[in-house]
C-alpha cells in the first residue's frame, strides 16, 4: 500500500511542499555521497600514515591567518589534512551506523513478530529480554560487549573486530523499539478478517508474516530506522567521547570530535568544531528527513 | 488479576537474574583489577596472593552464587579502588542522581508538555515549526558537546553559574540535598538543562502525537458534531485523554534519565552514580561496575513493573486480554 | 647523601617563597584529575595517594623543593659501622593531630604495618633485616648487607601513631574492605584531615601543633578531582578553584593570556620510551607472515630510533615542553650522567639503511601497543612515532588502549613494540635497572616486560645497590646506561613535562616528582 502510494509520486508532491525535507534530503544525499566516494575524493587517506607528516600539525583552515592551500579545512594534532579525515570519517560513522540499524531491523522485527505471533511464553520472554536491554544504557551494553568479546575472542583478532564490536553494542541498544512497533502491529492485524482466513487456510506462519503482516509496518519502521540511524551515529560519538569507542587510527566523526575535545581552547577550534558541525547538520537532516517519512506514512498526523 | 501480578513478579525476578549474571560476567571479561589495587613497586607474588584473596580465582559459578548471594543479603561487597563499601558509596551518590534527574524531568516536562500540546494544536503555525526544528537540532548536537557549551558560556564567559560540582548542600538524614539552598540550585541548573534538553524534545513530541491521535477519535469527532466549543474540546477533552498515556511513557522516561546522566555527569563532575560508575570503569573498579549495574536495572524493572501494573489498573481491556 | 641537582623554573620561585612571611590567611580549592583512592598512607603505593598524605602524614625525612633529603621526623641519621645498617635520631616534641606525642614506639609500629602482609610498601624495606629501638628517640634499621640508598629511599615512608591506630582497629593497611583508616588520618604533618568524600572533595586544615613553623598561609584547604580536562579548566578560568593539575599542554597558551592566570612549567621525572620484545620469536600483529622478530636484530632497534624525530615530536604534540631523553632515567637525577647524554640522531636515510643491511629492505609490519589515558597526549605520540616509521617503510599497527588493561596485555606479551613511561621512585638510576634492565625474575625486572637480559647488567645491579663510594658507583652505572645504549634495550623518546596551572595570587613550589605540597602554597 505504502510502497504504491510512493510509485504514484506523491512523495516527491510532498517534498516539493516541503522545502525543509526537500533541503535534508539533498543534504543527507551529498553527505552520503561524499562519505561513499571518500576514497576518490578525499586529499588524502588518512588511515595511510605515510600520507600525512607531524611537520604539517595544527594548521588553520585555508581562509585563516597560516592556512595551507593544501589542507581547506586544516589538519590536526598528527598533521592529517581534516577534509580527508571527515569525509573516511562520516563514512566509517555512516557504515557502522546503517550496519548497526540493519542488525537491529532484523534482529528487532524478527522477534517482535515472532512474538506477537506466537505469543504466550515466547512472547513473555522476548518481551523481558527487551526490559533487560532497556535497563542496560548503550554505554554498558557497548562495555560489557567490548569485554566479553575480549575475554572469548584471540587477541589478536579483537582489535580488527573493534567496529564490529561498536556496530554491535550500537545494534543491541536500537533492536528494541524494532521489536516492540512489530510486536504491537501483529496484535492488531493478528485479528483482522484477512488474516484469519490466511491462518484458516493453512498457510505458513513465515508466510503469513512476511506477505500480510510486515508490508502493514513498513512505514513505521522506515521512520524508526531513519530516527535510529541518527541516535546510532550520535551514539557512536558519545561512546567515543566516554572512551569506549573506536581507536584513534580509525577516525569516525566521533574519534575525530573525542580528539578535538582537547582542543576546545586551545585555539585550534577547527579540529573540534568542524568535525562537530558536519555531525550535527547530518544528524539534522536524517531526523528532518525522519520527520518528513513519519508524516508521509501517517497523513493523519499531516 | 492476581495471576498477572505474580507472573510479572516472577518475570522481573528473572530479569534481574539475567541482568545480575551480565553485570558478573565482567568481573571475567573486563581489565585487570589487580594492576590497578597495586603500586608499580608491588611484586608478582604478591600480585598473586593477592588475587586468590579476592576468590578472583575461583570458577566462574562459584563467583557468581556468591555474588548473587552477597547481593540478597544487602551485602554489596567492597570497591576494589578505594575498599569502601558500596552500599554505603551508592547511598551518598544516589541523591545527586536522584535530584538532578528528577529536575531535569520536571524541567523537560514545564518545557515539553505545553510546547507539544501548542504544535500538535496549529501543526502548521510558524512558531510550531520553529519550535519543532529547533528541538530537532536540540537532539542532534552531542549532549557533552552542549554541557561544555553551557559551561563555557554561562561558567566561564559569563561568570554566572558554578561550572562543576554540586555545592550548597544541606544533609537531612543520610539524604544530601541541594535544592534547599540557592547555591545548590545555582550549581543544579546547568548539568539538569543539560540532561533535560534531550527528554524535552522526547516529551514534547510524545505529547504531539498523542494529543494529534486523540483529536482524531471519535468521540473528539463526534464532541465536534455536536458543536461543543473548540476551547472545551481541547482542554477537556483532548487533553486528559492524552496525558494518561503520556504520563506512563514519561514513568518509563525517568528511568532512561538515570542511565542517561552518565554523560552529564561525567561533564560537569556531579558526583552521582553514574560519575560513580564512570570512575570506576576508569580504574577496572568492578564491583562497583556490577553493583551499579544491578541497581540500575533493579530501578527499570521496578518502573516498567509499576506501569504495567498502573496500565492494568486504569485500562480494563488490557486485564480481559491478558486473562484471556 | 643523594643531593639532587634538578633545576626548573620553579626552584628559583620556591626560594623566594621561602623568604616571604605568610600575610593573609586563605581558603585555598585545587583540584587534580584523580582522587587519591584511600587516607591509608601504607595500602597503595601509587602516586595520588602518597602525593596527597604527605600533607597529612610525614616521614623519617623528607624531600625539599629541589628534591633533596631533609630531617622531618628524625634530625639526623648516620650508618652504622660496617654497613650494618642506619641510626635515626628521632625528633622530640612532635604531636600527632589528636595531641598523642611521637616516639620511637610509632616509628617501629609504622615499620611493622609497612612490612605486614596486606601492605603495598613492603618494597621499600626489601634490604631491612631489623628495626631495633634504641631509647624514646633512636631508631636503628638493620640490613642485611650496606644499602647507601636507604634514607632517601623511605621519603614517603609515612609514620601513624601506634595508639590511634590500635584503638580503631587499624593495625594493618586496609586491603578488601576498609578500616578506620581508610578514610580517616592521624599523623604528625602539617595539616589536618577535617573531612573527606572519597570522589567528591576532602578538606584540610592546617595542623597548631606542627612541629615545623608553617610557610603557608592557608585557613583550609580543598581538593575536589575533575576528571574531565575541559571542565576543570573551566572550573579554573571561572575563579572557583586556585589551582589545577594537570592540565592540558594546548592549552597552557589560552590560560596565559588571561588576566589573573599563570602556568608552571617544568620537567617530570617521567620518560618516555619504546620497549622491545626482546624475548619473542616473532612478531604477535604482522600483517604478513613470518617466523622471524626483526626486532631481535640490534639494527633494527637503532633504525627504529633513527627513524623517530623526537623534537618534532616535543614541537607539534608536546608544544615544546618536553625535552628529549637519552636514558632510561631522566637528566639530572641522581645516577645519571653526561657520558651517555646523546640521543641517536634523527636519520631516516641511515635508518633506511640499517633496514637493508638487517635484511629488511622492503620493511615489515608490526603491533605498537600504548596507552591512551596515561600520559599527556600518549596516543598522540604512538601515532607519530607510527607515521615516522612509515617513512622508512616500517609499518606499525598502533592499539592504543586504556591503561586499565593495558599492563595485563603487555605481562601477556601482547605487543611487537610498546610505549612505556618510567618515574623512578627512588629518583635514583638504580631504580629503572632493577625494574626495566635487569633480566625478568619474581622481584627483580618485574618491569621489562621485554624481557631484555643482560648478563653484565644483572651482575652489576648488587654492587650499584651496595656500593658506597660514589665514584665507584656512578661508574657500575655508566657501564650500565652504556651496554644499554649499546644495545638499544629501549628507546627512550622524552622527559614528560609537568604543567600546573594557577591564579596569580598564589604561589607554590613545583617539585620535580609532581607531588603537590601544601606546606609551601600561599595565597596573596
Amino acid at each position: 500500500m505504502m510502497l504504491a502510494r510512493l510509485k504514484r509520486s506523491e512523495g516527491i508532491w510532498l517534498f516539493s511542499r516541503s522545502p525543509a525535507a526537500l533541503l535534508a534530503a539533498i543534504v543527507t544525499l551529498v553527505i552520503v555521497l561524499g562519505a561513499l566516494l571518500a576514497p576518490w575524493i578525499a586529499p588524502t587517506n588518512p588511515y595511510d600514515l605515510a600520507s600525512f607528516s607531524l611537520i604539517d600539525g595544527l594548521l588553520p583552515p585555508v581562509w585563516e591567518a597560516g592556512g595551507d592551500a593544501r589542507f581547506v579545512l586544516g589538519t590536526d594534532d598528527q598533521g592529517r589534512d581534516m577534509l580527508s579525515s571527515i569525509l573516511y570519517g562520516a563514512r566509517l560513522s555512516l557504515s557502522i551506523a546503517a550496519m548497526a540499524m540493519a542488525v537491529a531491523l532484523v534482529l528487532g522485527v524478527g522477534l517482535g513478530l515472532a512474538a506477537g505471533y506466537f505469543g504466550g511464553r515466547f512472547d513473555a520472554i522476548v518481551m523481558r529480554i527487551a526490559d533487560v536491554q532497556l535497563a542496560l544504557p548503550a554505554i554498558l551494553t557497548a562495555l560489557l560487549i567490548d569485554g566479553i568479546s575480549r575475554g572469548i575472542l584471540p587477541r589478536d583478532l579483537h582489535d580488527d573486530l573493534r567496529i564490529a564490536v561498536i556496530t554491535l553494542a550500537i545494534a543491541l541498544s536500537l533492536w528494541v523499539n524494532f521489536a516492540r512497533t512489530a510486536r504491537a502491529s501483529v496484535f492488531v492485524e493478528r485479528n483482522k478478517d484477512y488474516v484469519q482466513a490466511a491462518i484458516m487456510m493453512g498457510q505458513h506462519p513465515l508466510r503469513i508474516m512476511l506477505r500480510h503482516i510486515l508490508p502493514n509496518i513498513v512505514g513505521p519502521l522506515l521512520v524508526i530506522a531513519t530516527v535510529d540511524l541518527a541516535s546510532a551515529i550520535l551514539l557512536e560519538a558519545t561512546l567515543s567521547f566516554l572512551g569506549v569507542g573506536l581507536p584513534a587510527d580509525s577516525p569516525s566523526l566521533g574519534t575525530l570530535i573525542r580528539i578535538g575535545m582537547q582542543y576546545l581552547l586551545s585555539g585550534e577550534w577547527w579540529i573540534l568544531w568542524i568535525p562537530t558541525l558536519f555531525l550535527v547538520v547530518l544528524v539534522v537532516a536524517i531526523n528532518l528527513l525522519g520527520d518528513f517519512l513519519r508524516n508521509l506514512f501517517n497523513p493523519s498526523l499531516r | 488479576m492476581v495471576g498477572y501480578v505474580l507472573k510479572r513478579l516472577v518475570q522481573s525476578v528473572f530479569v534481574m537474574l539475567a541482568v545480575a549474571f551480565l553485570a558478573f560476567s565482567l568481573f571475567t571479561f573486563v581489565g585487570d583489577p589487580i594492576s590497578q589495587m597495586t603500586g608499580v613497586e608491588t611484586s608478582l607474588e604478591d600480585q598473586a596472593r593477592l588475587s586468590k584473596e579476592l576468590g578472583l580465582n575461583d570458577p566462574f559459578f562459584v563467583q557468581f552464587i556468591r555474588f548473587i548471594g552477597d547481593m540478597l543479603r544487602g551485602d554489596f561487597g567492597y570497591s576494589f579502588r578505594t575498599r569502601e563499601p558500596i552500599g554505603e558509596m551508592l547511598l551518598t551518590r544516589l541523591p545527586a542522581t536522584l535530584e538532578l534527574g528528577t529536575v531535569a524531568l520536571v524541567i523537560s516536562l514545564i518545557a515539553g508538555i505545553p510546547a507539544g500540546i501548542y504544535t500538535a494544536l496549529r501543526p502548521r503555525g510558524l512558531v510550531s515549526q520553529t519550535i519543532l526544528i529547533s528541538t530537532l537540532i536540540g537532539v542532534s548536537i552531542p549532549t557533552f558537546v552542549i554541557g561544555i557549551l553551557l559551561i563555557f558560556l554561562f561558567g566561564v564567559q559569563l561568570g554566572w553559574l558554578p561550572t562543576f560540582g554540586r555545592s550548597g548542600t544541606v544533609e537531612i538524614g543520610w539524604w544530601r540535598s541541594s535544592l534547599f539552598t540557592a547555591e545548590g540550585w545555582r550549581s543544579l541548573v546547568l548539568p539538569a538543562l543539560t540532561l533535560g534538553l534531550f527528554q524535552l524534545t522526547l516529551t514534547m513530541r510524545l505529547v504531539r502525537a498523542q494529543m494529534m491521535e486523540v483529536m482524531r477519535t471519535d468521540h473528539i469527532r463526534f464532541a465536534i458534531a455536536r458543536g461543543v466549543p473548540w476551547q472545551s474540546i481541547r482542554y477537556r477533552h483532548a487533553l486528559s485523554n492524552t496525558m494518561i498515556p503520556v504520563i506512563t511513557i514519561i514513568g518509563l522516561q525517568f528511568g532512561g534519565v538515570i542511565a542517561f546522566s552518565i554523560v552529564t555527569e561525567s561533564v560537569f563532575q556531579w558526583p552521582g552514580m553514574g560519575l560513580l560508575f564512570l570512575e570506576s570503569i576508569r580504574f577496572v573498579d568492578i564491583p562497583v561496575m556490577s553493583v551499579y549495574l544491578v541497581v540500575i536495572a533493579f530501578f527499570f524493572v521496578l518502573i516498567n513493573l509499576l506501569v504495567d501494573l498502573l496500565y492494568v489498573v486504569i485500562d480494563p481491556r488490557l486485564r480481559v486480554r491478558e486473562s484471556a | 647523601m643523594v643531593r639532587m641537582t634538578f633545576s626548573t623554573a620553579a626552584m628559583a620561585l620556591g626560594t623566594t617563597l621561602l623568604c616571604a612571611l605568610p600575610v593573609a590567611a586563605e581558603t585555598f580549592r585545587w583540584a587534580g584529575t584523580t582522587d587519591p583512592q584511600t587516607m591509608d598512607p601504607h595500602a597503595v603505593n601509587a602516586a595520588p595517594v602518597l602525593s596527597f598524605l604527605n600533607n597529612v602524614y610525614e616521614g623519617l625525612v623528607r624531600r625539599g623543593p629541589e628534591m633533596g633529603i631533609e630531617p622531618s621526623l628524625a634530625t639526623s641519621w648516620e650508618a652504622l659501622p660496617d654497613g650494618a645498617g642506619w641510626r635515626f635520631t628521632l625528633r622530640e616534641g612532635v604531636t600527632f593531630h589528636d595531641g598523642a606525642a611521637f616516639n620511637a614506639d610509632d616509628v617501629i609500629f609504622s615499620y611493622e604495618r609497612a612490612i605486614s602482609e596486606p601492605s603495598d610498601v613492603k618494597s621499600w624495606f626489601a634490604s631491612i633485616t631489623e628495626v631495633v629501638r634504641v631509647d624514646d628517640f633512636t631508631v636503628d634499621f638493620l640490613t642485611s648487607a650496606p644499602n647507601p640508598l636507604f634514607p632517601g629511599s623511605i621519603a614517603n615512608f609515612m609514620i601513624l601513631d601506634a595508639d590511634w591506630a590500635t584503638t580503631n582497629s587499624a593495625d594493618l593497611p586496609a586491603r578488601d574492605a576498609e578500616n578506620h583508616a581508610t578514610r580517616n588520618a592521624n599523623g604528625t604533618g602539617p595539616f589536618v584531615l577535617s573531612s573527606r568524600d572519597p570522589g567528591i572533595e576532602t578538606r584540610l586544615t592546617p595542623h597548631a601543633g606542627w612541629w615545623d613553623s608553617a610557610q603557608h598561609n592557608v585557613t583550609e584547604a580543598v581538593f575536589t578531582p575533575i576528571g574531565n580536562p575541559a571542565t576543570g579548566l573551566a572550573a579554573l578560568l571561572s575563579g572557583e578553584i586556585d589551582f589545577i593539575s594537570p592540565i592540558p599542554l594546548q592549552d597552557v597558551e589560552q590560560v596565559e593570556s588571561r588576566d589573573g592566570f599563570k602556568v608552571l612549567a617544568g620537567l617530570e621525572t617521567r620518560v618516555i620510551m619504546l620497549g622491545f620484545g626482546h624475548d619473542h620469536d616473532t612478531l604477535k600483529y604482522s600483517d604478513e607472515t613470518n617466523d622471524t622478530n626483526p626486532f631481535l636484530d640490534p639494527r633494527v632497534r637503532l633504525a627504529v630510533a633513527q627513524a623517530i624525530e623526537v623534537d618534532t615530536i616535543d614541537r607539534v604534540i608536546m608544544r615544546g615542553a618536553a625535552e628529549p631523553a637519552s636514558q632510561l632515567l631522566p637528566a639530572g637525577l641522581s645516577g645519571f650522567s653526561d657520558e651517555h647524554a646523546d640521543r641517536p640522531d634523527f636519520d631516516a636515510e641511515a635508518a633506511k639503511a640499517l633496514l637493508a643491511e638487517a635484511g629488511y629492505a622492503d620493511g615489515f609490519s608490526f603491533g605498537l601497543m600504548c596507552t591512551n589515558d596515561r600520559y599527556i597526549n600518549d596516543e598522540a605520540v604512538c601515532r607519530a612515532v607510527a607515521s615516522m616509521l612509515a617513512r622508512i617503510g616500517v609499518t606499525a599497527n598502533v592499539n592504543a588502549m586504556p591503561v586499565r588493561g593495558y599492563w595485563d596485555e603487555l605481562r601477556a606479551d601482547n605487543f611487537d613494540m610498546y610505549l612505556l613511561g618510567w618515574s623512578p621512585g627512588t629518583f635514583d638510576a638504580e631504580h629503572p635497572i632493577r625494574f626495566l634492565a635487569h633480566t625478568p625474575t619474581e622481584r627483580l625486572g618485574t618491569w621489562n616486560f621485554g624481557g631484555y637480559s643482560s648478563a653484565r647488567i644483572d651482575e652489576l645491579l648488587e654492587p650499584i645497590q651496595q656500593e658506597i663510594d660514589e665514584a665507584a658507583r656512578q661508574a657500575m652505572i655508566d657501564e650500565v646506561a652504556g651496554i644499554l645504549q649499546q644495545d638499544v634495550a629501549y628507546v627512550p623518546l622524552y622527559t614528560e613535562p609537568l604543567i600546573w596551572a594557577m591564579k596569580d595570587s598564589i604561589d607554590v613550589v613545583q617539585r620535580p616528582d609532581n607531588f603537590f605540597m601544601l606546606r609551601w602554597v600561599s595565597v596573596n
